[in-house]
């Protein structure tokens, strides 16, 4: 039986949903970020053997990282970097077009399009801290194996990475709600 | 205006803050404005983004591909799913990595009852689809419906001509939606129904004739999972993600043998 592929299903498959999300929120776009997850497991499973520890999420993420930063430097070589735009345009709407709850009113959805329209036009070293923290529930010091930047440098890219956000959050979605009523 | 502990304060409020001074850190939150300030902005932030803000899952297109890559890459080391798509099986060594595989062990347990063909070849595995689809597609989902076992196992008897144990999994939230009967395999196979969060499963029953049926296949993002337990023969299928799917089988793989009335 093949240890390796056994050890790889318990310990790494398990956190392919945590893979595809910081893949959808680097590369902003579905189908390049399932391509970088697909290539990120890849890479995850030939080089296994060299994971040491039982938490292999960090690890994980990090190779996700990297084989998003390989896959933007083709893409620039080649063309630009699409960027999200700030109207709505299809591009935006891909970005957004997840699974959406349709329990959500449409004010609440409305608004979930804002916030992640918000957290997508982040740079991205202040982007991925605030998904590695606040929606992968990561320490500081996975974060620091993730992205790797000391401590001192998560920590004080959460930050701002927290202002940014804050402060379009309340002029974009406060600035909605306030208006509709 | 930013308090220069600031960054202690996240710290705190990220639950990252030596112990030792956790209690002078939240007396130097009460006595400052702008750390108050500063703790709820992040506290209210925190929740939006967890309530609002989208989690990408990896659907099941994704997964598929993934699983067809990984083993294509295990090619040559005998693999379970390897086992499946190149319908070759070593007994001992299976058995081994069974013993020591905690998390597959529930999933190929029930591998040792069935010989492994391609999944394509087998035209039951396009019939289960059939039937999974026009279930969704038309009103035909359920004949009776009902959440009690004791309700739709006896319906079984009149209507078709296996009858398969049925339960309700309300703590695993797979919840007992329905029954009904199919036509499957020139029988009348018994489907019960289940429902996933807004998922339908779909379980067919029906009596074992000695076919040679993969253990797991995925079919236009739906996976189906086949397994063999006394005299019938199982087949769950819906678009949820695999481990859910898996999740149920194991609880269905669980109950006893079943009666059949063949």
């Amino acid at each position: 039986m093949d240890e390796k592929r056994r050890r790889f299903e318990a310990l790494a498959l398990p956190h392919l949903d945590a893979a595809t999300n910081l893949a959808r929120w680097l590369a902003r776009s579905s189908a390049d970020a399932d391509d970088i997850v697909q290539e990120a497991m890849l890479r995850a499973f030939r080089g296994f053997d060299t994971f040491r520890g039982s938490d292999a999420k960090p690890w994980l993420l990090a190779i996700v990282r990297n084989c998003f930063l390989s896959a933007a430097s083709r893409t620039r070589r080649n063309a630009h970097m699409p960027l999200p735009d700030d109207d709505g345009s299809p591009q935006d709407a891909a970005l957004v077009s997840g699974v959406p709850n349709p329990e959500q009113a449409t004010i609440g959805a409305d608004q979930s399009r804002k916030l992640d329209r918000v957290i997508a036009a982040l740079p991205l070293e202040f982007r991925e801290v605030l998904i590695l923290r606040e929606l992968e529930d990561l320490s500081y010091r996975d974060i620091s194996i993730v992205t790797g930047a000391p401590l001192g440098t998560v920590m004080s890219r959460l930050s701002r990475a927290r202002a940014l956000a804050k402060e379009k959050w309340l002029t974009d979605v406060e600035g909605v709600r306030h208006g509709m009523q | 205006m930013e308090c220069s502990d600031a960054l202690r304060v996240q710290a705190y409020f990220d639950g990252e803050a030596d112990p030792a001074t956790v209690p002078e850190i939240e007396r130097h939150i009460e006595s400052c404005a702008a750390c108050t300030a500063l703790r709820e902005e992040m506290a209210a932030l925190r929740s939006a983004i967890r309530e609002q803000v989208s989690y990408h899952r990896a659907d099941a297109a994704l997964r598929g591909r993934l699983i067809q890559a990984l083993d294509r890459e295990s090619e040559g080391a005998s693999g379970w799913r390897g086992l499946i798509s190149r319908g070759s099986f070593r007994a001992g060594q299976f058995w081994s990595g069974a013993a020591s595989g905690a998390v597959l062990t529930a999933c190929a347990a029930a591998f040792a009852f069935f010989l492994i063909l391609t999944p394509q070849s087998n035209p039951l595995v396009g019939e289960v689809m059939d039937a999974h689809l026009r279930s969704l597609m038309s009103d035909h989902l359920i004949d009776v419906a009902s959440s009690d076992h004791h309700t739709v196992k006896p319906w079984f008897a009149g209507h078709a001509d296996v009858s398969p144990p049925v339960a309700d999994f309300p703590r695993e939230g797979y919840r007992l939606t329905g029954g009904r009967a199919d036509y499957l395999d020139g029988q009348r196979a018994a489907v019960v129904v289940y429902r996933h969060g807004a998922h339908i499963i779909n379980v067919f029953a029906w009596a074992y004739h000695g076919e040679t049926l993969p253990r797991i296949t995925t079919r236009n993002g739906y996976h189906i999972v086949f397994w063999r337990s006394g005299n019938l023969i199982f087949c769950a299928v819906s678009d949820t993600a695999l481990d859910e799917l898996l999740g149920l089988t194991r609880l269905l793989e669980a109950m006893s043998v079943p009666d059949s009335r063949e």
